[in-house]
């Protein structure tokens, strides 16, 4: 039976299930990419949120850091429940206007998130950074979130798209923080919830004027201002 | 209590013999089910066998233009898919002499001239739909292309070859199954084998309306028991690629560890009702699913890629 | 001197309530009591010549914080007192926008005190992104469809970008882990003092980021594009504060990732990353300087140019150079202000921001339209005004580290800019009036507001005090410079 002997050997549980749970963060965001409705893009950012807060979880049960505890528990509370219910009421209030718009082709704009999340990933790989937390792919992850969080807010033009993009990204700012810095006190992690939480306030009343002077969620009327 | 040995010929023999014996029966058994949860009474699970049957009772219909490639096309076809399930296991978690003829890329070639063969058939009929029918399936066979090709080098990285027996092997014992990679690459490959059976969401494998057809647009023109062959062909295409999907990828558990006669018979009720797990999965999407509009299916091969890629990227990323 | 500090962090905060809770004659007077006492504050700090700290080290005023806490502080005073006559004459509807205003403008000050106040890299990020949020509201208090796209985009952008910046700060944090441990606080001395243990590639990727990040904020090319128009659609005061405060804040923030590079792995790797980015933001803006059409986003584009001459500046080797990058920030400051407080009056004058349609400036406004002139010659870094010392200054830098061709770039751009800027000054003051247009100012304090931004770029320009000059001498030491 020559062979058999797996070239990759086996992870261990945790980290098997820290990196499938980082994946599912990033799934969830091409699926943000793609979702034809701001409800369904909203409800997955609360997932991919989950996801993280699952993440904190994981890494505060197998290394005993209580911190970790409070701050999943804070990021539950406030991308899960707030945050989302915020961005319900916007969304009750233009209920004709839920089809979000696409600028390119569905299929062409997953092969651009493919490649991105590629250079993303292949960029943590050449980095000389190893956590004792969490896999380094959970970072490679992150990377790669952001970028793609980065193209939905370029590539969808209604405002509920681009305010999520913004979200989820922050989300893979969180991840890369539970491998790069998991030791952060928490005073500072709380710091950057609570500058989230302000910012999705400020993001929700822009929304809410928006809607209010254009009677629409779109991005085109944004686009006078040139030059 | 030492039962009879079997050669490992006989047993790659009765690989064979299985899915060429019981895939109109895990279509039919698939079929009913569906009937079952839509509310209907549905076919008999043995029905696909009496359609053989009988449609090897009829005579053979050829196109006025059409060349002996539309006669041979089917046998060709039918050989192809006996031919896979000889590197596969089937039956057997150790690898049987044969297994090391291809690895899952030649055996998706194999699948892929039988695919063409048919496709070439029904090019030489003047029928407009069986034209249309293998137009597509060849457009959307090159898309799935790329997500199978991943798929392989997913295999190909966590195990070092790219024989399907060893990934089976890596998946085996249970730690290793919550790999990420695995995980991604069994769930593109789920993806595949809905495209390449045609379910919903991208095909109504047992619509009537032309229109919506891909696959079995391309057998409209056939007949006899050219066509008894085409379709007992799909149905052992349908197999082989459940075998590849549950005993590869998910669920490579419950196979013959030996040559005994006994646990090798007994691996075969036991792959019919992983077999017809699956089924009832796929059943389940077939009615909680609409179908995609032609375009559309664009997107959901773009998402089968994507989990490929994924896959190996976390593999190159992992590096253990 | 730890009191000032925290008498800095508290001042501002309490006139952010009162101009919410009480009414606007009330609020109005305050701000501009909480401007000037905030500047009396920071100039206070700048006879010790030494480090002052508070609250356990969290606030900490080194040379290099104090050279930008003095920008910002001087214009919170000067935006209040500008402020006060620019609302006055504008709305009235019972106070109600007036409240938000000055509230929404002191709380933006304070942000932008504390940023150059707290001492860690956490807090830093999290007083920039405070500045983002307060002012992308006050972009947006106009209500009007230019304001709230402005604002949509200001906030997108530079939240995103403030994303990276936060990748930036964690990158930073994981790169302390290898001197630090696992768990401390980013305070500067400690990475400083460990950092030159850092892995340096980790080290790049955090300045990088942070250049990118920050850089948003700051109006670097390629990632300016919400800076014309946030500039242009915001409340004139916001907008001189946007301009001559809030981008040098982020500036700020990017010289602390410098300070830490330069130690792990060499100068000349952020040196080359900031060089990038100074050459397109300087060679864009000066190009769309010379084809603009609104009053607002001349002086948008201006602020890009003098944010890659800072760049720029920091790019080169020679001491002198990053001397001169510090006291542009300080006349930067001034002369941008100055420039959007005519602006503003202008604009209250004339009802349009079109430069196509406003002529005769100077003979419509007696004494806004001769200081207006006055501050786009500063802005072009005419004599005797401080730009012209601080340009001087980092050109003979560039001339000194021996980038000749560079520096005759950086020259040939910086002239461009001037034909544009002093093109269209003089286009729209230096004009007959037309007929209908009644001569005089439409508010007696936004002059003295001008006259200060002034006789500042004249100090500055002619003869800074002796304490101002070491000041700058020795945050420039603080920056590697001389070493």
């Amino acid at each position: 039976m020559h062979g058999l002997s797996a070239a990759a050997s086996a992870p261990s549980a945790v980290t098997g299930a820290a990196e499938t749970v980082a994946i599912l963060v990033l799934l969830s965001e091409f699926a943000m990419l793609r979702a034809a409705l701001s409800r369904s893009q909203v409800r997955l950012y609360a997932f991919q949120s989950l996801a993280v807060a699952a993440l904190a979880f994981i890494v505060a049960a197998e290394r005993h850091i209580g911190e970790l505890y409070v701050l999943g528990g804070l990021s539950v509370l406030l991308k899960v429940l707030i945050v989302p219910a915020i961005i319900y009421r916007v969304l009750r209030e233009a209920p004709d206007d839920v089809a979000t718009s696409h600028r390119f082709g569905v299929a062409s704009m997953v092969l651009l998130a493919i490649v991105l999340s590629g250079f993303g990933i292949f960029v943590v790989g050449t980095m000389p950074i190893h956590s004792k937390l969490l896999p380094v792919l959970a970072l490679a992850v992150a990377a790669a979130v952001i970028l793609v969080a980065f193209l939905l807010v370029i590539v969808r033009s209604d405002v509920v798209s681009q305010a999520v993009g913004f979200f989820s990204l922050e989300n893979g700012v969180s991840l890369a923080s539970f491998v790069l810095a998991a030791g952060l006190p928490l005073i500072a992690e709380v710091a950057f919830l609570f500058d989230l939480l302000v910012a999705v306030v400020v993001f929700g009343v822009l929304m809410r004027v928006h809607h209010g002077r254009s009677a629409s969620l779109s991005t085109r009327p944004l686009e006078r201002l040139r030059g | 209590m030492t039962g009879v040995e079997l050669a490992p010929a006989e047993i790659q023999v009765l690989q064979d013999l299985t899915i060429l014996v019981f895939a109109p029966f895990v279509s039919g058994a698939i079929a009913h089910v569906e009937a079952r949860v839509q509310g209907r009474r549905g076919p008999r699970i043995l029905q696909p066998y009496y359609d053989i049957a009988k449609l090897f009772r009829k005579e053979t219909l050829v196109p006025e233009d059409a060349s002996f490639v539309f006669l041979v096309a089917p046998i060709v076809a039918f050989v192809c898919y006996l031919t896979v399930p000889l590197l596969i296991p089937v039956l057997t978690s150790y690898p049987l002499p044969l297994g090391y003829m291809g690895d899952i890329l030649g055996g998706g070639f194999i699948l892929a001239l039988a695919g063409f063969a048919v496709a070439l058939a029904a090019a030489e009929t003047d029928a407009p739909y069986a034209q249309l029918g293998s137009s597509r399936a060849m457009t959307f066979g090159a898309l799935v292309e790329p997500s199978i090709l991943f798929v392989t080098f997913t295999v190909a990285l966590l195990t070092a070859t790219d024989l399907p027996y060893f990934e089976a092997a890596a998946v085996r014992p249970l730690g290793q199954a919550v790999h990420p990679a695995h995980i991604l690459a069994a769930f593109a490959f789920f993806l595949v084998v809905l495209a390449d059976t045609g379910r919903i969401p991208v095909e109504t494998h047992s619509s009537t309306l032309e229109f919506g057809m891909i696959d079995e647009a391309r057998t409209l023109e056939h007949s006899g028991p050219a066509f008894a062959l085409l379709k007992w062909g799909a149905a052992m295409k349908q197999m082989v690629l459940y075998v590849i999907l549950i005993n590869v990828f998910v669920a490579p558990w419950g196979l013959a560890g030996s040559r005994q006669l006994g646990s090798v018979l007994l691996a075969i009720p036991i792959f019919l009702a992983k077999a017809l797990g699956l089924g009832i999965v796929f059943a389940v999407i077939d009615n909680s699913f609409s179908k995609l509009r032609l375009f559309k299916i664009t997107e959901f091969m773009a998402a089968a890629f994507l989990l490929a890629v994924l896959a190996v990227l976390v593999l190159y990323l992992g590096g253990r | 001197m730890g009191g000032v500090l925290v008498a800095l962090m508290i001042v501002p905060f309490v006139a952010t309530v009162a101009s919410l809770v009480a009414a606007p004659r009330i609020g109005k007077p305050l701000t501009v009591v909480a401007g000037a006492t905030s500047l009396g504050l920071a100039v206070s700090l700048l006879g010790s010549g030494r480090v002052a700290t508070a609250l356990a080290g969290w606030l900490r005023v080194d040379s290099l914080s104090l050279v930008f806490l003095l920008a910002v502080a001087f214009l919170y005073a000067s935006t209040a007192l500008f402020a006060v006559g620019y609302v006055e004459s504008g709305q009235d509807d019972g106070g109600r926008y007036a409240r938000r205003f000055f509230a929404g403008l002191n709380l933006f000050a304070w942000a932008m005190l504390m940023a150059p106040i707290v001492s860690d890299f956490a807090l830093l990020w999290v007083a920039v992104e405070v500045t983002t949020v307060v002012s992308a509201l006050l972009v947006a208090i106009d209500d009007t469809d230019g304001a709230v796209e402005a604002a949509w985009k200001y906030v997108l952008i530079a939240s995103m970008g403030l994303g990276l910046a936060l990748l930036a700060t964690l990158v930073m944090y994981y790169a302390g882990t290898a001197t630090l441990g696992s768990g401390y606080e980013l305070f500067f001395p400690r990475l400083l003092a460990g950092a030159h243990h850092f892995q340096p590639e980790v080290v790049r990727l955090a300045f990088g980021l942070a250049v990118l990040g920050f850089g948003s904020k700051m109006g670097l090319v390629p990632v300016h594009t919400w800076l014309p128009d946030a500039h242009s659609e915001a409340p004139t005061p916001i907008s001189a504060l946007l301009s001559g405060a809030l981008l040098t804040v982020s500036f700020y923030a990017i010289l602390r990732f410098y300070q830490v590079t330069r130690l792990a792995v060499g100068s000349a790797f952020p040196r080359d990353v900031l060089l990038v980015f100074g050459i397109a933001s300087l060679a864009l803006a000066a190009l769309y300087v010379a084809r603009q059409r609104d009053l607002k986003r001349l002086l948008a584009y201006s602020s890009v140019e003098h944010m890659g001459i800072l760049a720029i500046g920091m790019s080169f080797a020679a001491p002198i150079a990053v001397a001169g990058v510090l006291l542009q920030v300080l006349a930067h400051a001034a002369a941008k202000s100055t420039a959007f407080f005519g602006a503003g009056s202008v604009i209250r004058k004339f009802g349009t921001k079109d430069l196509e349609r406003v002529s005769g400036g100077i003979g419509a406004l007696p004494w806004s339209g001769p200081m207006f002139v006055l501050a786009v010659l500063a802005l072009s870094a005419m004599p005797p005004f401080g730009l012209f010392r601080s340009e001087f200054l980092i050109v003979e830098g560039g001339l000194v580290s021996s980038a000749t061709a560079l520096t005759a770039v950086l020259v040939a751009l910086v002239t461009i800019a001037f034909l544009g800027l002093s093109w269209h000054a003089s286009q729209i003051m230096l004009t007959p009036l037309p007929d209908g247009v009644l001569r005089g100012e439409t508010s007696k304090v936004m002059p003295v507001a001008m006259v200060v931004g002034l006789a500042a770029l004249v100090l500055l320009g002619v003869h800074p005090p002796a304490q101002l000059s070491e000041l700058i001498t020795r945050a420039a030491a603080e920056l590697g410079a001389g070493r």
